[in-house]
């Protein structure tokens, strides 16, 4: 899981276009939306396509996306449960 | 009722459940639930969102769905009626989009298949129609423009601009609000049901509605717009404020407007698309205004669906034909009552003595909008009347390829060569990086000119109201949006790009980053935009002594751009930019004034003439003015060039004329830029010799005359103080 989190840091950076953020800054225990971060509800929303998109995971409601997304672990737990294929 | 009575003379409407008021009005009594699997584009998903189309008749591909559903509704408000209106106010965020979705996806490169991209094309389409030789204002504040279209229209009647007015909303159902709102999960896979406590979000749709406003008593009005109040969260792009305080603002407006209190309303018709979030909102909002207790109420979307612009039209037709009929509507899809909302809708259709309605509509944005319709009150109780000070300008601001107000004022009066795009990093120069690190081009424009406009002022001169023009919308996220969903077989779709690529988003986003929570419009009427913009300030400012901020802006895309405007194409190089102005009513505000003084088509006859009229006459041209800034499009050139000829000619003006397009560049919202540099040359009170290859000219204390020329004849007066 540890490779998971490491990669889904680099992809948030990067599709989130977070200013002075780096795949360092984004801690796998701590509050993932509204938090420091300033990640809101339409990150969220682009967190969920590439969740689909890279890992064949769907996460189509809100209720399911607010327990997934609360942090980095828990969102890297989802899709190693979910994932038709484990990226290893 | 303050003012005078605006009757509704003729009303027209298409929707999934029926075309023309019989065919509503049954649907309406047997509470028909129009929704089903079909839309008019591919859909290559597995599970088919559930949608409110409309059964169009005949296959006619000259004109784009939208555009066929606004001339029906259109033609059937008319229907009867023995004179073209005075003017057309439409509320639409699709325009042609369908159309160009397919040929985008084929790679068409031929300009002409995009040919009624355009929003404003809809208006255009039925003025050509119903032979209407006055203004189209055409309206985008994402799911009210229905709605807020009619609030201009009431004011443009009310202050006597127009004695009748064709107004209404229309749009089609299209790939980019079907996939858009799909990634924003804000569709409920099983059909809306509002209200509901299963409900998981809205199905779209299409229709129109158009209604014909009048001041004009007549013994067959039985039906009148009582009053209409718009406001804006300035909270957040796509999540309405959570206790529904724009909500409120707007119902409390249109009460107030109407001269009525929360008592008198019988029945309200909620705007309750059916996602968890409008729904609480608004129905938070609907229990502090009514703490006594709630008059019956529904949302028709279960049975219609969400058709966006057409919603506010489509439901101040049905809250008409409730009061005709003496009933109220069904909540179509209703079954359990969510205890956060405490509501209970009406269930079934029933006869009720209903007098007076209240429509809402809240769109992307925080754009909210409530209307209140009535039964006709028997005698006008004023007359129009057009009462405001003059709009002074305090605060203004340019952008063009040349930089931000200083630079482009020093290179266009001092002389310095038009250079490439401006880069996104200057535009955005100020902003922080985290306001804009979901903008494209387009909204950082917006946000540069408001920051920039409203520089250095203090908090009272700050703008409650915001009114923006553009003539395209945010080019860069819609192509974006369009791009990725076609790559990915339309899998998947980027939420964010959908956010940002409705017409109103940039002015959602000023309102936000400003505060501002009064009315919030966004105009697209090509060249006109930035003066439509200008219009619907002025009309909504008239009884208030709030700032507005007016602003247009177009982006150059290097796709779109060249295909949408046939103006770029001719142009010599990409151009964009546009122009913000702080406008402000009061006795003790100084500074220079600004007023719309004409805006007709030029298909009128002896427009130049009348035009002319409108400035004071002939004589008074000369005496008046010191500089005519003259905007003519590249591909209206000869056109515009004979109605500047006809200009000169018949106003017998001799003094410095100014060419400003090949200057500023060719982009729809050039003129914003002209009218701040003729502010600038007013302060100055020298017109630039650079401008005129000439000499410098002294204004002798006079004022600027902005011109448009084309397809439509403005004219905007900037006198000094």
């Amino acid at each position: 899981m540890e490779k998971l989190i490491e990669e889904l840091k680099v992809k948030i950076v990067e599709i989130l276009n977070l200013p002075n953020v780096t795949p360092a800054d984004v801690k796998a225990d701590e509050q993932l939306v509204g938090g420091e971060l300033g990640i809101d509800s339409i990150d969220v929303l682009e967190m969920v396509i590439m969740i689909e998109k890279d890992y064949g995971v769907a996460i189509n409601n809100k209720e399911l996306g607010a327990k997934v997304f609360a942090t980095l672990e828990t969102l890297a737990a989802y899709i190693e449960e979910k994932a038709p294929e484990l990226p290893n | 009722m303050t003012g005078c009575p605006v009757y509704i003379a003729g009303m027209g409407v298409v929707s999934p459940i029926g075309c023309g008021l019989d065919e509503t009005i049954d649907s309406l009594k047997k509470a028909t639930c129009g929704l089903g699997p079909v839309a008019p584009f591919p859909v290559l998903l597995e599970h088919k969102l559930p949608v409110g189309s409309v059964a169009l008749e005949g296959d006619d591909s000259r004109l784009p769905r939208t555009h066929r559903l606004a001339c029906l509704a259109a033609d059937q408000a008319l229907a009867g009626s023995d004179r073209a209106p005075d003017a057309i106010v439409l509320g639409s965020t699709t325009g042609g989009i369908l159309s160009t979705e397919f040929s985008f996806e084929e790679k068409v490169g031929d300009p002409e298949q995009y040919a009624r991209h355009a929003l404003g094309s809809i208006g255009e389409e039925i003025a050509r129609r119903c032979g209407c030789t006055g203004p189209v204002i055409t309206v985008s504040t994402a799911c009210s423009s229905g709605a807020v279209a009619i609030k201009l229209a009431r004011e443009m009647l009310r202050c006597g601009l127009a004695r009748r007015v064709l107004a209404g909303g229309a749009d089609s159902l299209c790939r980019l609000t079907y996939f858009g709102f799909s990634s924003l999960q804000l569709i409920d896979p099983s059909g809306a049901h509002p209200l509901d406590r299963e409900r998981r979000g809205m199905s779209v749709a299409e229709g129109a509605a158009m209604l014909l406003l009048t001041t004009e008593p007549s013994d067959n009005h039985r039906l009148q717009v009582s009053g209409a109040g718009l406001s804006c969260d300035a909270y957040h792009a796509t999540t309405p404020h959570p206790e529904g305080a724009g909500a409120l603002a707007a119902m409390q407006a249109a009460l107030a407007d109407a001269g009525l209190s929360a008592a008198d309303i019988d029945y309200i018709n909620l705007h309750g698309t059916g996602t968890p979030d409008n729904d609480l909102s608004e129905a938070r909002a609907v229990h502090i205004l009514f703490p006594a207790g709630l008059p019956p109420l529904s949302s028709i979307k279960g049975a219609t669906g969400h058709s966006l612009a057409a919603a506010g039209a489509i439901e101040a037709v049905i809250a008409g034909l409730c009061i005709e009929q003496g009933m109220v509507a069904a909540n179509v899809g209703f079954a359990n009552v969510d205890p956060e909302l405490n509501i209970e809708p009406v269930l079934s259709p029933r006869s009720a003595s209903v007098s007076t309605v209240m429509s809402n509509s809240f769109g992307f944005g925080g754009n909210n909008a409530a209307l209140v319709i009535g039964k006709a009150q028997p005698k006008p109780v004023e007359n129009a009347k057009r009462t405001a000070s003059d709009l002074r300008i305090v605060g203004r601001a340019c952008l063009t390829n040349v930089g931000h107000t200083q630079q482009t004022c020093k290179a266009f009066f001092t002389g310095t060569s038009a250079k490439d795009l401006l880069e996104e990093g200057i535009i955005a120069d100020g902003l922080s990086p985290r306001l804009i690190r979901r903008l494209k081009r387009l909204p950082k424009m917006a946000l540069s000119l408001s920051v920039r406009t409203c520089d250095g002022l203090p908090q009272e001169r700050m703008p409650a109201m915001v009114s923006m023009g553009t003539a395209w919308g945010a080019l860069s996220e819609t192509h974006d949006f369009l791009e990725r969903l076609i790559e990915t077989g339309q899998q998947y779709p980027s939420p964010t790009d959908f956010i940002g690529s409705v017409h109103n988003a940039p002015a959602g986003q000023i309102a936000m980053l400003l505060g501002a929570k009064g009315a919030n419009v966004t105009t697209s009427g090509g060249d006109c935009s930035f003066e439509q913009a200008l219009l619907s300030a002025d009309l909504l400012t008239q009884e208030s002594a709030d700032a507005v901020l007016v602003v247009g802006a177009d982006e150059y895309h290097p796709h779109f751009s060249p295909l949408f405007d046939a103006s770029v194409r001719l142009g010599e190089k990409p151009a964009d930019g546009g122009g913000g102005l702080l406008l402000q009513r009061g006795d003790t505000i100084s500074g220079p004034s600004l007023s719309l003084a004409y805006y007709q088509s030029s298909r009128k006859p002896n427009g130049v003439a009348e035009l002319i009229d409108a400035l004071g006459g002939e004589e008074t041209v000369s005496r008046r003015f010191g500089v005519l800034l003259v905007g003519m499009p590249a591909a209206m050139r000869s056109k515009a060039e004979n109605q500047l000829d006809a200009f000169l000619t018949q106003s017998s003006f001799k003094g410095p004329v100014v060419d400003y397009r090949p200057l500023v560049g060719e982009f729809a919202s050039a003129s914003a830029v002209a009218t701040v540099l003729a502010v600038e040359i007013v302060e100055l009170g020298i017109v630039p010799g650079r401008l005129i290859s000439g000499d410098d000219r002294a204004m002798h204390g006079k004022g600027a005359l902005v011109l448009g020329f084309g397809d439509f004849l403005t004219a905007t007066r900037i006198m000094p103080s």
